[in-house]
């Protein structure tokens, strides 16, 4: 019984491992393929296009909401305390330091990672994969390293727009319902941000963008057996994109917090 | 070159774009009016700073004019003495004139420091770029709690004698002799109203 359970942990550890190896190997690929000629500018635009430009609607309206909800929920303690003013600064810090970058991470990792682990497992499930290194083309300088690029210049640009709107839905809230004035709001905002908010911020969503790319395409990459296995795959990208979205995020945000104090 | 591959150019291309305009806002938003306008630097000269840090504000009549942007410690040898140097960024529009009187004061609820300059007369002599201005020292927050201690001290000390019902306050508001007297003559001048009227013959 116990010998039994002992074997189970044993066999997750060593999955796990085999994970993070087998990310580690394709991470190094990647980066060493990225920057090996030729480039193809094509599929990169392509992918920039699928993670960025059609990411946009639901990452604003999802920011939109966040802004909404934190000027409520400051407003609901700040109010008490009678300083109102103070909401602008919170909720800038909040949204350009944590919830604009993690939020953002997270429906990208939902949308452009399942769509690519989705894709990349059924091609790797109809052999198409195999099809393309006998046509002595890389798998990863085809498929990962545009995937790769894309989502790493895009997530911070899509960061910079959900900050621009959480912090619009937090004004239209402050100014048409807790009574600050249009200039006090956009004062306080942009005195209490300092280069570092922003740019720890950007930084982390530029992790963020790698973690995505390479985790869904491992995933995509790793399927067997199936639409079942693709579904699989599917899950398991998601989940692992967001276990590792938080700890970086967790890690870089205790590193920043003591190198940039 | 086909349509659709240009469209989905244009779209990244327009991403990109306003993406970047964005970081540009910000950027310009958080570097304050120090992007936009150009300034002088002086020198000013404190013993004493109560934790002034880089970047405080510089206020000249009340209004932010610049900001603090260095901070250095000198010892002068001769006089055996350390003077603090806090380099300020003054916006151009700003004239100070040398008579000002520059202070170190507290903001609102977050007790931050800033320097406070308050204008002077001189406006012919108004200071340039890296020219000298003497600071009135704060008083620091040791020295504040120990002349509230010291007044504290006091009012206690008079608070004490009072209740124990010594002197002039204590016995007024301990001591009914006085109440009584007062009560008398009131109830008398009542009964004999005429008491009033009488000029009494002076004792001898």
């Amino acid at each position: 019984m116990f010998s039994l359970f002992l074997a189970k942990l044993g066999r997750k550890v060593i999955s796990f491992i085999y994970f993070f190896g087998g990310l580690s190997s394709l991470t190094a690929q990647t980066v060493y393929q990225t920057f090996k000629p030729p480039y193809k500018y094509d599929h990169i635009i392509e992918q920039a296009k699928k993670a960025g430009y059609d990411s946009l609607p639901i990452v604003s309206v999802v920011a939109l909401f966040i802004g909404f909800i934190f000027a409520l929920q400051f407003g609901y303690f700040m109010q008490r305390i009678g300083s109102e003013m103070y909401i602008a600064s919170l909720v800038a810090l909040a949204i350009v330091r944590e919830l604009g970058p993690v939020i953002t991470a997270l429906i990208v990792a939902g949308r452009v990672g399942a769509a690519n682990t989705a894709e990349l497992g059924s091609m790797q499930v109809t052999e198409q994969i195999d099809a393309l290194e006998t046509l002595a083309t890389n798998p990863v300088k085809y498929l990962v390293v545009p995937r790769f690029v894309a989502l790493s210049i895009m997530m911070p640009l899509l960061v910079l727009f959900a900050n621009i709107i959480g912090i619009f839905g937090s004004y239209l809230i402050c100014v048409f319902k807790l009574g600050i004035t249009s200039s006090m709001y956009v004062n306080m905002t942009f005195s209490a941000l300092l280069y570092k908010d922003l740019f720890t911020g950007l930084f982390k969503s530029w992790i963020f963008g790698m973690v995505i790319a390479l985790v869904s395409c491992y995933e995509g990459f790793k399927v067997e057996g199936g639409a079942v296995g693709v579904g699989k795959a599917t899950t398991s990208s998601v989940v692992f994109s967001f276990l590792m979205i938080i700890a970086a995020d967790c890690f870089f945000t205790a590193l920043f917090y003591f190198i940039f104090p | 070159m086909n349509f659709g591959k240009t469209k989905l150019e244009l779209k990244v291309g327009i991403f990109v774009f306003i993406g970047l305009t964005i970081l540009v806002v910000f950027v310009l938003s958080i570097g304050g009016f120090r992007t936009w306008s150009s300034g002088y630097r002086i020198e000013l000269v404190f013993n004493f700073i109560n934790g002034v840090k880089i970047g405080a504000p510089v206020r000249f009549a009340g209004v932010d004019v610049g900001e603090v942007e260095k901070i250095d410690l000198k010892f002068e040898p001769d006089k055996n003495h350390t003077e603090v140097h806090l380099k300020a960024w003054i916006s151009d529009k700003v004239h100070i004139p040398p008579d000002s009187q520059v202070l170190i004061n507290t903001l609102g609820l977050l007790g931050e420091k800033y320097v406070e300059i308050i204008p002077g007369e001189n406006y012919a002599a108004a200071l340039k770029e890296g020219q000298y201005l003497a600071g009135i020292d704060p008083i620091p927050t040791h020295e504040i709690f120990r002349r509230v201690d010291n007044i504290m001290n006091n009012l206690d000390t008079g608070i004490t004698r009072i209740i124990d019902k010594q002197g002039t306050l204590g016995k007024l508001l301990y001591d009914d002799t006085v109440y009584n007297e007062l009560e008398a003559f009131v109830t008398d001048v009542r009964k004999n109203p005429w008491k009033l009227l009488v000029r009494t013959r002076e004792k001898n």
